[in-house]
């Protein structure tokens, strides 16, 4: 709990501290918008964390002991290359909140000299911005965080989907890359999860690792693109979360398949 | 504050539906079941006796009836139940037709200590067979009770009864994952971790204390190790990418685990006090679902570097690896019996996912089951019965199945049950 509050505080001191810094506050608007929400959804978070109970099988451990130990556990895992921090990060960007505040560094590199008041006055979620969001630069040609849920832009193509037991892109997907390949380009603060799929046939863990290759050629194919590799990561769900319920090769197909996700959104 | 106010609630709805009773099919049979009489246990209202105790004969009329070895006789006219052999009639439970009779006695310790004592009786022989006391708690007295089955199996086949171990697998139901701990009788079933994401992988540590698994509530898979005494846990693997695949060595220092951090999924060392992460297989194929053998000797796991995903057998001291498995264009998800000697693997034949094991002396494979969707097999203590998963009028349930094939249960219950692990 403290330790939660704690990295609540430390990314609302790094959202905070950002949204001084002069530099690509396109990007930043954005996140200044939700972390407004951050209160709230830290709270949620702190829900949500609550309802991965873990529990005794013998015994009774106190509750907020267990409580402890589960956030601990997370903590002090020896294993993990990732920190407490990053951890945190974790929670808020799956509630939508916010991009890491470690990744607002690499927003200074000058490049958003052009102020485009219209895209930047409108947040990723088509939520009014604040007031301040129509001064903030964008770039002028590149396509906005608003375009990732325009209909009208390839941008908003997200899912690619795949041959059984084949892990490899089809032609007809290499407009979409691109032009998440350029918009990533354009956002370098922009990070990106590759999410992989699998059909449900078969063991879970083999579905894991093919879902996983499947995301990883897209990881390939955007790097070679010009995509760098620290904006992506490429993770795999397997058979766990399809979007097709049926057992049919209808199912099937739509559940082989790879998408793109983006940090804060 | 969150804590202490939402987990007590979380906690007390979760306790209740774990309770709910799981039912069990026998849906197959030895051709020649042995006709065994399981008497009530002599219980005589005692100071320091609970009340309400469940008579332990029922718990292993239970086991023994659906394990599918076992004829049971009609009990239901024993009013008062024998304490001592000699107080038992064995001539007319012989021309009942029993070959066997079973019976026992509860009595109190003084304090919290009870002693259940068993005998198992010959009938055609007119001699005994096992005789056994055990000291308990009223509340062992389940766990003592599997423990006779296991007996009585063990002096009448053979060879030792799977009755007292534990199961762990995944429920999944209204939208939620919960990883339960059961006896293998499906009974006292407990959750111990809960989550709106997906778990899968459940596996045992060697001394039965611990159970690694995989969570998804961090967006993407993660190795979790947890604790079943205190109930801690802690991630073992989160590194970029996917982390998946747990599967402990029989010393219980180290788990091989799947990795993409490097390259595609690949089989890694992970020595759970460092930390550190060794690689262990190496090349652009897809390496994965890594067991090791009781002897330690080797890693058995699933690559498709030959084309299509077949078992390997990989020496841990040299790295140098085998393929296993020839028959079908799909065999994955290895389990190694207890002595070693088979393999138990799901193999597709005709778009269907059947268990099978192959004697890995002779290499010859068997294809047990006759159901579509199989998965996940791992073998109970005794190396004699097989617990996996499949679907059955699209649902999960999970089932065991002898290593003939010949006697085959299916343990059902509300919401889908998947991931079944068979535990020490």
């Amino acid at each position: 709990m403290k330790q939660l509050a704690y990295s609540v505080l430390l990314l609302a001191a790094l959202l905070a501290g950002c949204s001084g810094t002069p530099s690509k506050e396109a990007a930043i608007e954005d996140r200044g918008i939700k972390a407004t929400e951050l209160e709230a959804a830290g709270g949620a978070k702190i829900v949500e964390a609550a309802r991965v109970e873990t529990k005794a099988a013998t015994g009774s451990a106190p509750v907020s002991e267990t409580a402890n130990k589960s956030g601990e556990g997370v903590k002090t895992s020896g294993a993990s290359t990732r920190t407490v921090s990053t951890k945190t990060t974790d929670s808020v960007q799956t509630h939508g909140v916010a991009a890491p505040g470690s990744e607002v560094k690499p927003l200074a590199d000058g490049k958003s000299a052009t102020v485009d008041g219209k895209n930047g006055g409108v947040a990723a979620e088509g939520k009014p911005a604040a007031q301040d969001a129509s001064t903030l630069p964008q770039p002028d040609a590149a396509p906005s965080w608003g375009d990732l849920k325009n209909p009208e832009n390839p941008l908003s193509k997200r899912r690619l989907l795949f041959d059984y037991d084949s892990a490899t892109i089809r032609d007809e997907y290499r407009p979409v890359l691109e032009a998440h390949v350029k918009f990533m380009k354009a956002h370098k603060d922009a990070k990106a999860i590759l999410q992989g799929h699998a059909d449900e046939r078969g063991s879970r863990e083999y579905n894991l690792a093919l879902g996983q290759r499947r995301a990883e050629n897209v990881f390939k194919a955007m790097n070679l693109l010009g995509v760098s590799d620290s904006q992506m990561e490429a993770v795999s769900f397997g058979e766990e979360k399809p979007v097709a319920e049926g057992h049919d090769e209808t199912a099937w197909q739509q559940n082989r398949r790879a998408e793109i996700v983006y940090h804060g959104e | 504050m969150f804590f202490r106010r939402f987990l007590p609630l979380l906690f007390s709805l979760l306790a209740l539906p774990a309770t709910a009773a799981m039912t069990i099919e026998i849906v197959g049979g030895a051709a020649n079941r042995i006709p065994v009489a399981i008497l009530p246990f002599s219980m005589p209202v005692a100071p320091g006796m609970p009340r309400g105790l469940q008579n332990p004969a029922e718990v292993v009329a239970g086991d023994l009836g659906r394990s599918g070895y076992f004829k049971l006789l009609d009990t239901v006219d024993v009013t008062s139940p024998p304490a001592e052999p000699h107080e038992l009639q064995l001539p007319a439970w012989r021309s009942r037709g029993a070959d066997a009779v079973v019976i026992g006695q509860i009595r109190s310790l003084g304090g919290d200590r009870v002693e259940a004592r068993f005998w198992l009786l010959d009938a055609v022989r007119q001699s005994t067979l096992a005789a056994l006391a055990y000291t308990t708690t009223p509340e062992g007295l389940r766990t003592v009770a599997h423990r006779i089955a296991d007996a009585v199996h063990q002096a009448l086949l053979g060879e030792p009864g799977a009755y007292g171990g534990r199961i762990a697998y995944i429920l999944k139901r209204n939208g939620r994952y919960e990883l339960q701990v059961a006896d293998a009788d499906s009974q006292n079933a407990v959750t111990v971790t809960a989550s709106p994401e997906p778990l899968i992988s459940p596996a045992w540590s060697p001394d039965g204390r611990r159970l690694a698994y995989v969570s998804f509530e961090d967006k993407k898979p993660v190795v979790y190790v947890q604790n079943l005494v205190d109930g801690s846990r802690r991630a073992v693997a989160r590194f970029r990418g996917s982390n998946s695949a747990p599967a402990w060595s029989p010393d219980g220092r180290r788990l091989a685990v799947t990795l993409s951090k490097d390259e595609t999924s690949q089989i890694y060392l992970l020595d759970l006090m460092t930390g550190e992460a060794t690689r262990f297989s190496r090349g652009g194929a897809l390496d994965t679902e890594a067991t090791f053998s009781p002897d330690g000797q080797w890693l058995y796991f699933t690559s498709d570097r030959g084309g299509s995903p077949q078992i390997y057998r990989a020496s841990l001291a040299t790295g140098a690896a085998t393929r296993v498995t020839f028959e079908g264009g799909y065999n994955v998800s290895p389990a190694l019996s207890p002595n070693g000697r088979t393999l138990a693997f799901v193999h597709r034949r005709d778009g269907r996912f059947h268990i099978a094991v192959m004697d890995l002396n002779s290499r010859q494979m068997q294809v047990l089951t006759e159901t579509v969707y199989d998965e996940s097999p791992s073998f109970a203590a005794n190396g004699r019965l097989l617990l996996y998963a499949t679907l059955v009028n699209d649902r999960g349930v999970l089932a065991t199945v002898s290593v003939d094939g010949k006697v085959k249960q299916r343990l059902s219950q509300s919401g889908d049950l998947r991931e079944p692990a068979w535990g020490p």
